[in-house]
């Protein structure tokens, strides 16, 4: 590795939400190593549409420029929670379900409002157990595939306005909810572990937010060290 | 028309499927009947659950209704607790019931169009698994849990992007699901079906393109029918064949979306 530095996302402006957790910090962080100015967002401003709309405003407005990419790694902390689903009341359930989705939508509404008419670039962060199931955790993995399509919908809808919206799939590792790779699939990680998110995923989600990945969209990047392969 | 008997493979069982008053759901009823089961229509309105029911009675099957709202706790409850009093016992659960089809842009959802969504088929499905999982349990190892999902789940949905999230979430819940459920004997599967229903023909009809679309990527040329091409996939799920198949997703689309 040479000394000069990464410039690719260079007078970007990017929000990150999520970054209460190691999984969105990494992640801000690694955009902050390719140039990008960083805004995080935190969980109660994606309560409502118009708090989203509001926070990504204030974003835009501290960094000098509208945003050009959204990295959305929330998830309401209820959610990382193991618990047998015949246990699961409503309140937790709609704290799990419609937080998560909710604050989606609202992410994808705010990112918009930015992007209109320019382009942009979104990623949510949906870790590979919500394609595998895990016992223990319907309620968290019923949310992040919730999560996972809404990016997919969305993106054939706002490909035509330069709009990308993918999905990055870190090992299960990488949240809190006690899931390891090897209930994943029987094979251990062909690189031999789920990776350093600024060192191992930091430049998967930089080509996502980037200029090079101007042709994928609704893709979901299983960046997991080479446990899940489906498709 | 009406279904090939299934030599009552499912005689002494007993099965709730919600939004069967029509479409899909009724489909899957009568089939379920025809195996021998006792069916329970869940529907919202009596106005087409009623006539669904008394059609399978009519065909010398054994079905009632019982008026259910799915987004709605108590309502399930009780649709739970009247099937296992009528009839000992509850088997197969299959949820199908739906509304919020609305076409819409992302940037204009609002509340009240995701709550349609959301409330009908994730809401609906929690509360079908988790009213029906002590029935399911003891009714091992005869316990199913069908969830009513779409290809739309999978591929994403450019006019209904509200669709694909929940029907995503009920595949998710179905992978999850079955690994809880396993140990227990009850198995958790979704169908992807396309079928000729009120709700299709009413987006053909709003949307011609669509229909010439899904026509020409149909390999088997043709929609399907809701008793003898869905509702038999939901027998066989519900029969003893079907024991060792969970967690999946079968899409029943006539060979359309291929991408499982």
């Amino acid at each position: 590795m040479t000394g000069s530095p990464d410039t690719t996302l260079a007078g970007r402006i990017a929000v990150v939400t999520g970054t209460r957790h190691a999984l969105g910090q990494g992640l801000a962080e690694a955009l902050r190593d390719a140039g990008a100015a960083v805004g995080e967002v935190v969980d109660n401003a994606l309560a409502t549409r118009e708090a989203a709309i509001a926070a990504f405003a204030a974003v835009a407005s501290d960094l000098g420029g509208p945003v050009d990419i959204v990295v959305h790694a929330a998830m309401p902390d209820i959610a990382f929670e193991q618990i047998a689903f015949e246990d699961v009341d409503d309140e937790r359930w709609g704290a799990v379900w419609e937080g998560a989705m909710q604050g989606s939508i609202h992410v994808l509404q705010a990112g918009y409002e930015q992007m209109r008419g320019r382009g942009g670039r979104f990623v949510f962060v949906t870790p590979t157990v919500s394609m595998s199931g895990a016992a223990g955790l319907v309620p968290y993995t019923t949310a992040v595939e919730g999560q996972r399509l809404l990016a997919k919908a969305t993106a054939r809808q706002w490909g035509p306005e330069g709009i990308t919206v993918n999905c990055l799939a870190p090992a299960p590792e990488h949240v809190p909810i006690g899931v390891e790779s090897v209930t994943v699939s029987l094979a251990p990680p062909a690189l031999g572990g789920p990776g350093d998110v600024r060192a191992d995923l930091g430049p998967i989600v930089v080509f996502l937010a980037g200029d090079a990945s101007h042709a994928l969209t609704g893709a979901t990047l299983s960046a997991d060290g080479g446990v899940w392969m489906a498709p | 028309m009406i279904a090939p008997r299934g030599a009552g493979a499912l005689a002494g069982r007993t099965a709730i499927v919600t939004g069967a008053g029509q479409g899909v759901g009724e489909g899957i009823a009568r089939s379920l009947a025809a195996a021998g089961a006792s069916v329970v229509i869940a529907a919202r309105r009596a106005e087409t659950g009623e006539p669904a029911a008394e059609a399978i009675r009519a065909r010398g099957d054994n079905a009632v209704c019982i008026v259910t709202d799915v987004t709605d706790r108590a309502s399930m409850t009780a649709c739970v607790a009247a099937t296992v009093d009528r009839y000992g016992s509850l088997e197969i659960m299959v949820h199908n019931a739906f509304r919020g089809a609305t076409p819409h842009r992302v940037e204009d959802l609002d509340a009240e169009l995701w709550t349609q969504n959301s409330r009908t088929a994730v809401w609906g499905s929690y509360y079908s698994a988790v009213l029906a999982f002590s029935h399911l349990v003891a009714a091992a190892p005869h316990g199913r849990l069908v969830l009513v999902t779409s290809p739309s789940g999978v591929e994403g949905s450019v006019n209904i992007p509200a669709y694909s999230p929940v029907k995503a979430a009920q595949r998710a819940m179905a992978k999850s699901l079955s690994r809880e459920w396993g140990p227990h004997g009850i198995t958790v599967n979704c169908i992807a079906p396309v079928a000729e229903t009120p709700a299709l023909v009413a987006a053909f009809a709003a949307n011609p393109v669509l229909k010439e679309r899904v026509e020409a990527r149909t390999s088997l040329g043709r929609i399907g029918d809701p008793e003898a091409d869905i509702g038999s996939v939901v027998r066989f799920l519900a029969s003893d064949g079907g024991a060792y198949v969970t967690g999946q997703t079968i899409v029943c689309d006539g060979g359309s979306f291929m991408g499982l």
